[in-house]
């Protein structure tokens, strides 16, 4: 008797820990899993430093055609110009001058379409946060509210994003981006697209008032997709629907840095690049018998 | 062929920007339109941001040893594609296939390689494919 009254209470204290652990849970309850590590189709990285896509791949796979305005196709075609002068001189070997770029920031939009780092989506109930291995984060607030008003607000290089579920489709809307490069507002931000040959790409400039709307969603347990539409009437003369699709990120289960802000490997000597490998790590202070640190300096005098 | 979309973000920051300053992370040192096979024993592999380095000595025509740097790309790229910090030890023999210097001096950008225990990951296949 006594046994079956334990057991009883054992299952009516489980019972309750169980609705207890389920409430403590909610934040993930009823939320899509998309745990894992994940990075656009057809940009997993080879050894050399390079991609596995060429231009018109990257370039249908996104559905590029931006419907530039007169004003800023001729905009474009004057920078592809002076980028295919600034390349030529590099095939030479020649530093053809350029910016200092040593930040691994790509800023949004280019994180989601054409950039070669990998991502983790954790979606809640009030916010689904997108983390990057250049350490950029996306912050996505689902909790009903509108974006910050007006003078709250500045722009970023991940803008201001609010979002709401149908379903399991998280749908995004941002505003108030920023280029990571440009010097100033005016100067637009860039989308580009990337081949895997140097020189191969294309890019158009979106203005400061783009106005960006995604479609987020699993497609199966090892794909997302994001389906993104611009909305901008001062770059372009209708909007501009684009799509992404992601893949799990295989061999390496953990995010971790990618930090260009190492070593200067490349020194230009006498106007041309040259190779500077970083010095070799320094050993390990020798660790104590039986586990012990070692002993600290004296102090200095 | 080289492939170099990982530093993609000099390009844009050109495009938009008129300051001048040194452009870094460029593979313009590197002929691209050559591949060399090199066969050495490793001194070093330097996990290290942003780039990982081989550092490689190899015999020259005259029977003395040189070192070569070999640039590879980085440590997050190398880990997506199944490469470990400890992939490479200090005294493996080595056969790497690189793009060399266009200054002639010993580096280059590694393209595939094979060590005591197989070819690396990444490397090329007869068929063409990756490892």
């Amino acid at each position: 008797m006594t046994l079956r009254r334990l057991t009883l209470a054992a299952a009516v204290l489980l019972g309750c820990l169980s609705v207890i652990f389920v409430a403590a849970m909610g934040a993930s309850a009823g939320m899509p899993d998309w745990s894992g590590q994940w990075e656009n189709v057809g940009g997993t990285p080879d050894a050399s430093g390079g991609f596995n896509q060429s231009l018109d791949q990257v370039l249908k796979t996104m559905q590029w055609g931006p419907p530039n305005r007169p004003e800023l196709q001729a905009r474009v075609d004057k920078m592809v110009a002076s980028e295919r002068k600034r390349l030529e001189a590099i095939s030479r070997g020649e530093d053809p001058g350029g910016v200092d770029v040593r930040a691994c920031t790509f800023g949004y939009p280019l994180l989601m379409l054409d950039s070669p780092l990998m991502f983790e989506v954790l979606p809640t109930p009030k916010e689904t946060t997108l983390i990057f291995s250049s350490r950029e984060i996306r912050h996505v607030y689902t909790d009903g509210r509108p974006h910050t008003p007006k003078d709250e607000l500045w722009a970023t290089p991940w803008g201001d994003s609010i979002g709401h579920w149908e379903g399991q489709t998280l749908v995004i809307d941002t505003i108030a981006v920023k280029s990571p490069f440009a010097s100033s507002e005016s100067e637009g931000v860039a989308v580009m697209a990337f081949g895997d040959v140097e020189g191969e790409q294309t890019i158009t400039i979106l203005s400061s008032q783009a106005h960006f709307i995604e479609r987020f969603r699993m497609l199966d347990k090892d794909h997302l997709e994001d389906q993104m539409t611009v909305i901008d009437p001062t770059s372009f003369t209708a909007p501009w629907h684009l799509s992404r699709t992601y893949q799990r990120v295989t061999h390496i289960h953990r995010m971790v840095y990618e930090d260009c802000e190492g070593e200067e490997r490349n020194p230009v000597v006498n106007g041309r690049f040259t190779l500077a490998p970083p010095p070799a790590e320094k050993p390990l202070p020798a660790t104590a018998p039986g586990g012990a640190p070692p002993a600290p300096s004296p102090a200095p005098q | 062929m080289s492939r170099v979309r990982s530093y993609n973000l000099i390009a844009i920051a050109v495009m938009l920007t008129a300051s001048s300053a040194l452009a870094h992370h460029s593979f313009a040192m590197f002929d691209q339109s050559k591949s060399v096979t090199l066969q050495g024993t490793v001194k070093d592999f330097r996990w290290s941001n942003p780039h990982v380095f081989i550092q490689l000595l190899v015999k020259n025509d005259a029977g003395n040893e040189d070192e070569w740097s070999i640039e590879m790309t980085s440590p997050e790229h190398l880990a997506r594609v199944g490469w470990k910090p400890g992939a490479m030890k200090p005294g493996d023999k080595v056969t790497l296939v690189i793009h060399p210097m266009r200054d002639g001096s010993t580096g280059g950008q590694y393209l595939s390689g094979t060590g005591p225990d197989g070819p690396f990951a990444g490397s090329p296949t007869p068929s063409g494919e990756g490892k």
